[in-house]
């Protein structure tokens, strides 16, 4: 048993290996994904492969739970010196796209392994169909990009020429790849050797005792905060606005149940895998860090000092049935898994929002727009691609302060880029980089403002991508009598006579002198709006973060002149009724449910499990169509009747199986 | 040497140069009588109420103590915490911020990115302009300095008037470009000058004329929210020091380690934000030199928190983008490393009955259990003084003493949550301390892409010895140089500082044989405004002028700053300027792209004016045994011994001795673990190296 006064000295230590490895990887490495978007993770592992320290400054946040022993056990015989690899989101299932390629490295003394070292990073191409390798419009894997199951890529210290050349034949910035592989292979060593020294100092079974108090630490902590919360089930379903080209929402739900010091995360009644690239593969691992990354936030949020590690994850239980979103099966495609992924955490924030409404916030913005332009240089008639800002939106309303403006919550670790950068380099011209007014879902304390960005172009076909947006339709929520947010939106040409709105749409053309103008959501709101101090929302007013007109009928705050009419205000409170129930989804969410209640969507999985798995996603889309003028569960079987009839290939479904299981 | 024979000896010829550092707790005063070579160090408590009067105090002492004639003063060099104090208290003027239409929140935005992603409820710091006084003018400047909209001055009007109405004391002027063209900015701020002459203006551009206008904007409105206080402050100073029959004229120590007078100081108060700490790494390089060290890490440990830089060929290293606060300073600043650990930290044993260290801390009120001021809770010091390392004499120049039983009995509240014995829990809290400040240590180390083995640690200020070996073990460095006047280096560099003005320009064009002519142009403005800084400072002997660039290969997002020969520029060699891109990517990043096409964003200058050249007295080295003034019972990690405390003052250059061992001085202890052999240097430098 490890001397428990002395587990903040190994945790330092552990912490300083970590921060040593991601610092190593960012100041070597060669991409702007991994130097300036950090879409890297490094980590050290257990002897099973369990990660059991990151770093906290730097890198992407959602692998602190990773393990590793699946893709570990596909590899035989390590040698010291090796470093293995893997990118294939089927094998394995450590990385989660093609472009993330995960390497680890066994870390010896005396002849046997005592640790692994690993991490990703974002390559900036990996082959396949589109630049990049990411496009909502894949449909399978293979046109992802190339894929390596795990296997040795350096052998004993030297690298395996072969899959660098097979790799470089293959990718379109293969210098980028490879660099970007060394520097990560460059931070495995250090961690490595950082390890070796943590050996030295606390002795083998020390080291090794220490790492298993670490991990079981961060399980006891976690089973602290869920000891906190009541016990019961909560249910809680979000809607991605898109779940391909077809443009039909895509449902992930969530029956939460706490029991004690353990909680199961029951994913049942999310949507069937899907024929984009939405998927989430996680491969039905109970425990994957994909799935549990909005529980991580949870986590922190209510207890800061958390030990980031695969412990954490020891208490919770994920269920995700084989076939759907969360858990596709080859050869479903899944570049695009980060937006599918940040509704995913939206999911997890409503259900504990309901088990402990009192220390969490309102739903964040949750839209992780990336935008890029691909443009023409008039005075060099060369084509430029960058990447335009970020545009991502305000945080939920928390429990003692409005939500953050512009970024915030599980978007914090984005970075934007100076106006002045991106003008200099690139022909675009901003118009307009800022918050947008009234966009913070009202309450008690207001959501975060939505961001606002617009920029014209000079050239002919300008092509810009926005991954990632969402939210266009099915708003932030709020909660506890606090308000959705405002929706997102791309439109081409605001304010004029040709103004095109694209809802939500992630690509455009532009022609010379457009103006993009492209809006994320905000924050949702928390608690009842006509309880917010009436000098908060006068505040609001004066900085422009709110119209005199929405502080009237959200607030119930009359100003006159500029200055709150007090009479006024108290005439209009006092005739308010505050709303009733948890959450607030706005007129979209709810008009869509009249039709989509919930009793309809238990019959379209009903019977859309009782079919093969390849036939369900277009059976979903065939019953979506013929939905017109239909409500209920009544109204889904009759548009499905209706596709068995247009298809009479249609596999008989099996009769139906009763709800409870 | 203290009578007053002595005294009166020194006071009819003397030549007196004074370094004062003003910090959170002391003010440190270091004096250099030239002629000689006496030094005399001393530490007063601050007086927050009313900033500069314990300076008064401290130069009367320094008169009484050691001879000191403030007429006879012909250097004085002065670091203030008033700039950074103002913004952490957040007590600076009521600004307006004039900027573009249509981009009012990007103070508010910052750069997106914040700390602790983790949690749910992270934040930004509300920006020092709140949003009701951001003004939006409708104007444009493109990215190639070519204006698209001029300036609206009927908005500007309507804005002057609002932002006086809304009690604003001075108006910020940022606008898109202006690193490329000011012109739009000064046309607004002459036409504010008119409309409101009572109202102070800094344009971005003046303060600090940099790509990026987050950054610059920052730096602009940092600069214009300490202006009205910094400059007071500055003005009674001098009317304070003239009073005393004082006719050296102030300087100020700066963020960069240089140093600027008084009249700058009160323009440019940006410059000075960070002075404290650069001079304590200038002061620190300035030892490690005079000693012949050629790498160091410097400690630096106070009440709460920890200072760590590297010293490398026996310069600083310098950055931008420091924090204030959580607001960037984008002008070139001593790199200096930061953790909220130090003497004052907390020990806490948490609810799964784990041991923490911090972040919480007792500050200097009450300060720790020991000191006797209210303090309850178990601290680092603590700690220190249960294990007998602290506690054998008074501390901070008789300002402070240490009362052994009440930090036994608040590290024996935690030793009884955790039930261990209280000896062993004061350890652990140690090992928790260094461990903590180890992990931002390593983090420092990786950036900058250096071995600390080939490193000396020097511990300096309060704290720094009390803990600065057992850091240094715990790195893998194998010596420790600790300075005679260990609480006062920073005093000492602004004392043996230079006159440094930093100018840049951003270029942002490819790097090539034809965008040569533009660059050398670019260096020869720069050159004449760093000499007329330099005459406006009042140096008028030889100049010594630094060219760097700063580039990237194009494509990349940030830039690394190249050192220039003037050579290169003269013979228009732009081939040598991208091999020495080359050569420094390969040593930050340990790559290089020999093909890459290279960028130049900035080009920098630093007009150095040389300070007086000081040297302090050596002393010939004796070797011999140092003789303990007695011994005392330390617990070191596994039981009780007696070891051997020595007293600084005694210890003779060349003398040896072995830890375990305390050195007691007047203004802190020194800790020398087991296994270390000492030996004094003839700089009176103590030097510990570690056997392995």
């Amino acid at each position: 048993m490890f001397d428990r006064t002395n587990l903040q000295v190994l945790a330092n230590h552990a912490r300083a290996a970590a921060e040593n490895m991601a610092h190593t990887l960012h100041r070597t490495a060669h991409s702007a994904f991994v130097k300036e978007t950090q879409d890297f993770t490094v980590m050290l592992m257990d002897r099973s492969g369990a990660t059991f320290a990151v770093p906290m400054e730097l890198g992407a946040t959602w692998y602190p739970g990773l393990s590793y022993h699946r893709a570990i056990a596909m590899v035989d015989d390590y040698r010291p010196g090796d470093v293995a690899f893997t990118n294939d989101p089927y094998s394995g299932h450590v990385a989660t796209h093609a472009p993330d390629t995960h390497l680890w490295k066994p870390v010896f003394v005396e002849g046997e392994i005592v640790a692994w070292t690993g991490g990703h990073i974002h390559n900036t191409d990996m082959g396949g169909a589109v630049p990049a390798s990411l496009s909502r419009a894949l449909t399978e894997i293979h046109q992802e990009g190339i894929r390596f199951p795990p296997m040795k890529l350096v052998r004993e210290g030297v690298f395996d020429e072969t899959i660098l050349r097979i790799m470089s034949t293959n990718v379109r910035k293969p210098d980028l790849n490879i660099g970007d592989i060394k520097a990560l292979v460059g931070a495995l060593n250090t961690g490595e050797r950082k390890i070796q020294a943590m050996v030295k100092k606390f002795g083998t079974a020390g080291f090794v005792e220490g790492v298993a108090a670490l991990l079981d630490h961060a399980e006891a902590q976690a089973r602290d905060v869920l000891r906190a919360m009541p016990d019961g089930t909560w249910e809680f379903a979000d809607y991605a606005d898109e779940d391909s080209v077809e443009a039909n929402p895509c449902r992930l739900k969530l029956r939460l149940t706490i029991k004690g010091d353990e909680a199961v995360l029951d994913f049942t009644g999310s949507d069937p895998q899907l024929g984009s690239s939405l998927n989430v593969p996680s491969g039905g691992d109970p425990r994957h860090t994909m799935l549990l990354v909005g529980v991580y936030y949870v986590l922190y949020t209510l207890n800061p000092k958390i030990l980031l590690n695969t412990g954490l994850t020891r208490p919770f239980t994920c269920i995700t049935p084989q076939g759907s979103v969360l858990n596709p099966v080859h050869p479903a495609a899944v570049g695009m898994r980060s937006l599918t992924c940040a509704r995913l955490r939206s999911v997890i924030f409503g259900a504990f929002s309901q088990a402990v409404p009192e220390r969490l916030p309102a739903a964040p913005a949750g839209n992780n727009c990336i935008v890029n332009v691909m443009t023409t240089d008039e005075r060099t008639s060369r084509s430029v691609i960058a990447a335009v800002n970020p545009v991502v939106g305000g945080g939920g309303a928390m429990p003692h302060r409005d939500g953050t403006n512009g970024s915030g919550a599980d978007a914090a670790y984005l970075k934007n880029t100076p106006i002045e950068i991106t003008e200099t380099e690139t022909p675009v011209e901003f118009v307009k980089y800022g918050l947008a007014r009234d966009s913070g879902g009202a309450g008690r304390w207001r959501g975060g403002l939505a961001t606002e960005m617009a920029f014209r172009v000079f050239a002919p076909d300008s092509r810009i991508t926005a991954r990632n947006r969402d939210r266009s339709f099915f708003r932030p929520w709020g909660v506890l009598g606090g308000k959705a947010a405002g929706l997102s939106d791309m439109v081409v040409n605001p304010g004029t006579s040709h103004e095109r709105r694209l809802g939500n749409i992630d690509t455009a053309v532009l022609q010379p002198g457009d103006v993009l103008e492209i809006r994320s959501a905000g924050g949702g709101g928390r608690g009842d709006p006509h309880q917010r101090e009436p000098w908060r929302v006068a505040q609001d007013v004066r900085r422009g973060y709110l119209t005199p007109a929405a502080a009237e009928r959200d607030y119930g705050v009359v100003f006159c002149d500029g200055e709150v009419d007090e009479q006024a205000t108290n005439e209009l409170r006092a005739q308010h009724k505050p709303a009733a129930g948890h959450f607030h989804f706005g007129p979209e969410r709810e008009g869509y449910e009249a039709q989509w209640t919930p009793a309809a969507y238990d019959r379209l999985h009903a019977v859309l499990d009782a079919l093969p798995i390849h036939w369900r996603f277009f059976a979903k889309t065939e019953i979506f169509r013929r939905m017109k003028g239909r409500t209920g569960p009544e109204g889904v079987q009759a548009a499905f009747d209706a596709v068995c009839e247009r298809f009479p290939e249609l596999p008989r479904p099996k009769p139906v199986r009763e709800a409870a299981e | 040497m203290d009578g007053a024979v002595a005294a009166n000896e020194v006071r009819s010829k003397a030549d007196w140069k004074v370094g004062v550092d003003i910090g959170g707790t002391f003010i440190d005063f270091c004096a250099l009588e030239a002629n000689s070579g006496r030094v005399a160090s001393l530490k007063v408590l601050t007086t927050p109420d009313d900033p500069g009067a314990e300076l008064m105090t401290g130069l009367k002492l320094l008169a009484e103590r050691e001879g000191f004639d403030p007429t006879h003063m012909t250097r004085f060099v002065h670091g203030t915490t008033i700039g950074i104090n103002t913004i952490i208290q957040r007590k600076g003027a009521p600004l307006a911020l004039f900027t573009n239409a249509g981009f009012e929140d990007v103070i508010e935005l910052a750069r997106l990115r914040m700390p602790d992603m983790y949690s749910l409820f992270c934040s930004r710091s509300d920006p020092l302009i709140p949003r009701d006084m951001v003004f939006g003018i409708p104007a444009r400047m493109r990215a190639d300095g070519s204006e698209s909209q001029a300036p609206d001055m009927a908005a500007v009007e309507r804005s002057v008037a609002a932002a006086k109405a809304n009690g604003a004391q001075g108006i910020i002027v940022s606008f898109l470009h202006a690193w490329r063209n000011g012109a739009q900015e000064a046309s607004v701020k002459s036409v504010i000058a008119r409309l409101a002459p009572e109202l102070f203006v800094f344009t971005s551009a003046e303060v600090w004329p940099v790509i990026r206008e987050y950054e610059r904007s920052s730096t602009a409105i940092l600069n214009g929210y300490v202006h009205p206080r910094v400059s007071g402050y500055l003005t009674a100073l001098e009317e304070r020091l003239t009073s005393r029959g004082v006719s050296a004229r102030p300087m100020l120590t700066k963020s960069n380690g240089g140093l600027m007078n008084a009249a700058e100081g009160k323009r440019a108060c940006v410059n000075m934000l960070l002075s404290g700490t650069a001079s304590g790494v200038i002061g620190a390089s300035w030892l490690a030199r005079q000693a012949g060290e050629d790498r160091i890490l410097t400690l630096d440990i106070g009440g709460t928190s920890a200072d760590f830089a590297l010293i490398i060929g026996g310069e600083a290293q310098f950055g931008t983008g420091e924090l204030i606060g959580e607001f960037p300073l984008h002008i070139p600043s001593v790199s200096v490393s930061s953790i909220g650990v130090g003497g004052g930290s907390i020990a806490s044993v948490d609810a799964q009955g784990v041991l923490r260290v911090g972040p919480e801390s007792a500050g200097s009120t009450p300060g720790p259990a020991c000191y006797g001021r209210g303090g309850m809770r178990a601290t680092v010091t603590d700690a220190m003084v249960v294990c007998g390392w602290l506690g054998h004499s008074e501390m901070a120049y008789g300002q402070l003493s240490i009362d052994t039983g009440l930090a036994h009995r608040a590290v024996g509240d935690l030793a009884a949550r955790l039930g261990r014995p209280v000896e062993q829990t004061a350890q652990a809290i140690l090992d928790i301390a260094v461990s903590e400040m180890f992990v931002e240590v390593e983090k420092l180390a990786s950036r900058a892409g250096v071995d600390l083995r080939d490193f000396t640690l020097m511990p300096f200020g309060g704290g720094g010895p009390m803990l600065g070996a057992f850091l240094a073990r715990e790195l893998g460095m194998k010596r420790v140089m600790a300075p005679r006047r260990p609480g006062v280096v920073s005093a000492l560099g602004g004392l043996v500082a230079d006159l440094r003005g930093d100018f840049i320009r951003t270029i942002f064009s490819p790097l090539s044989a034809a965008s040569l002519p533009a660059i050398r142009a670019a260096f020869e403005a720069l050159a004449q405004e760093g000499r007329d800084w330099l005459a406006a400072q009042g140096h008028h002997a030889a100049a010594e002028l630094n060219l760097s660039c700063d580039m990237r290969y194009i494509g990349q997002s940030y830039e690394i700053e190249v050192v220039l020969s003037p050579k290169w520029l003269a013979e228009s060699d732009a081939e040598a300027i991208a091999q020495a891109f080359h050569r420094t990517h390969e040593q930050l990043y340990d790559f290089h792209d020999p093909n890459g096409a290279i960028e130049l964003v900035n080009v920098r200058l630093s007009a150095i004016g040389s300070g007086p050249a000081l040297s302090f007295p050596e002393a010939d080295e004796i070797e011999a045994l140092a003789s303990p003034a007695r011994r005392i019972p330390i617990y070191a990690g596994l039981s009780v011994e007696t070891v051997d405390l020595y007293d600084r003052q005694a210890l003779e250059p060349g003398s040896t001795f072995q830890g375990p061992a305390v050195v007691v001085q007047e203004d802190t202890t020194f800790a020398i673990p087991a296994g270390t052999q000492a030996r004094v240097d003839r700089h009176l430098n103590l030097l510990l190296t570690f056997a392995e």
